[in-house]
């Protein structure tokens, strides 16, 4: 079972789809104490994807040592995959909701998305986002609220192109964002991918599968998977999925022509449901 | 092996507005931050850090050296 559903779930349900997981009080926990200072940022994500990467050298032990830092931030902060279908169930729980730039690309690449040059495209959910004018700095280029049936038109206007949609939190279980994520401007897919620091990213609920009758051999899905798990099998002329590689974020099942890929319930493989 | 990729703060002095290094970069190695964050405040240009954070990343193609308009960039590869 995931863990965070056997941590956060109510009675066996996904965790993010627990109604307490967006509640006020958890918020109010994880701003107390941090009220009275400025936030320096550096120090606050210190051990978060700043620090620990820049004194990574050609020293192992370091390396080690930053990834058991990050495993245990993922109390503070951490993301699961999501699919569409539950995307738009949590945008049914979560008031308000909030369209903003994000934050992964303004670091990695230097972007503002501000709604004029550039569209915007992560979510903020949750009370925290009534106060957003106290920190300009953190909702650079301004907010837009949406109503919910904005919200869904919105996160299936960035999975039809291709982004995955991963929920971030703040002080887990709180759920802060619904954040439409790629490689390698992602900084939670890129530390997943790239360093193995699982829970930053935990896989999804579902796996994709390829039903080979259907398959035309496109090659759709395989420009569009975020995390290299799709190949070309050449002499067959059928996409093939590595299950075992798969997040289960569904861009190649939304955007398969032929509608030849399903998303099947991660828990109902036994070799893959205990793999997050 | 791993590059050292040194930034010199003082020829960088506002790299979020500037962002040559960042936006060129084809394996996406530097970040930019702010120092602080302040509540009611924006941070100032000059209050904004680039490093190479994913530095094992980097295939020394030294793209960024070159675009780099003030030449704070400097990338050593160390000899095994």
């Amino acid at each position: 079972m995931c863990e965070l559903c056997e941590k956060y779930g109510d009675n066996g349900s996904r965790w993010y789809l627990n109604p307490q997981n967006y509640a006020r009080p958890l918020y109010k926990k994880v701003e107390k104490g941090k009220e009275k200072e400025p936030m320096i940022l550096t120090e606050l994500q210190g051990p978060f994807y700043y620090k620990p990467l820049i004194e990574l050298k050609d020293d192992p032990e370091a390396f080690e040592k930053m990834r058991e830092g990050y495993s245990k931030f993922h109390e503070t902060m951490g993301g699961q995959v999501v699919c569409l279908e539950d995307a738009k169930k949590m945008v049914e729980i979560a008031q308000p909701i909030a369209r903003m730039d994000c934050i992964c690309r303004r670091i990695t690449r230097a972007t503002l998305e501000d709604g004029k040059q550039r569209p915007r495209t992560c979510l903020g959910v949750g009370v925290g986002m009534f106060r957003w004018e106290e920190w300009p700095e953190r909702y650079k280029g301004g907010v837009e609220f949406l109503s919910t049936e904005e919200a869904k038109k919105h996160i299936e206007h960035w999975h039809k192109r291709g982004m995955v949609i991963t929920i971030m939190t703040f002080g887990t279980p709180y759920i802060g964002g619904i954040c439409l994520c790629d490689y390698p401007d992602c900084l939670a897919i890129r530390m997943r991918l790239d360093y193995g620091i699982k829970p930053m990213l935990l896989k999804g609920h579902q796996v994709a599968k390829v039903n080979y009758e259907e398959c035309t051999g496109c090659g759709t899905c395989v420009q569009r998977c975020q995390f290299g798990a799709i190949k070309m099998e050449v002499t067959t002329k059928k996409s093939n999925i590595d299950m075992t590689r798969c997040f289960g974020c569904g861009v190649c099942a939304y955007a398969c022509p032929q509608d030849a890929i399903s998303l099947i319930d991660r828990e109902k493989l036994p070799a893959l449901k205990e793999e997050w | 092996m791993i590059p050292q990729i040194e930034i010199d703060k003082n020829k960088c002095p506002t790299p979020y507005e500037c962002k040559k290094c960042l936006q060129i970069c084809p394996q996406a190695v530097f970040a930019v931050a702010p120092t602080k964050v302040e509540r009611f405040k924006e941070t100032a240009p000059e209050d904004y850090e680039v490093q190479a954070v994913f530095k094992d990343k980097c295939v020394l193609c030294m793209d960024c050296v070159k675009v780099c308009p003030t030449g704070a960039i400097k990338i050593k590869v160390r000899s095994n």
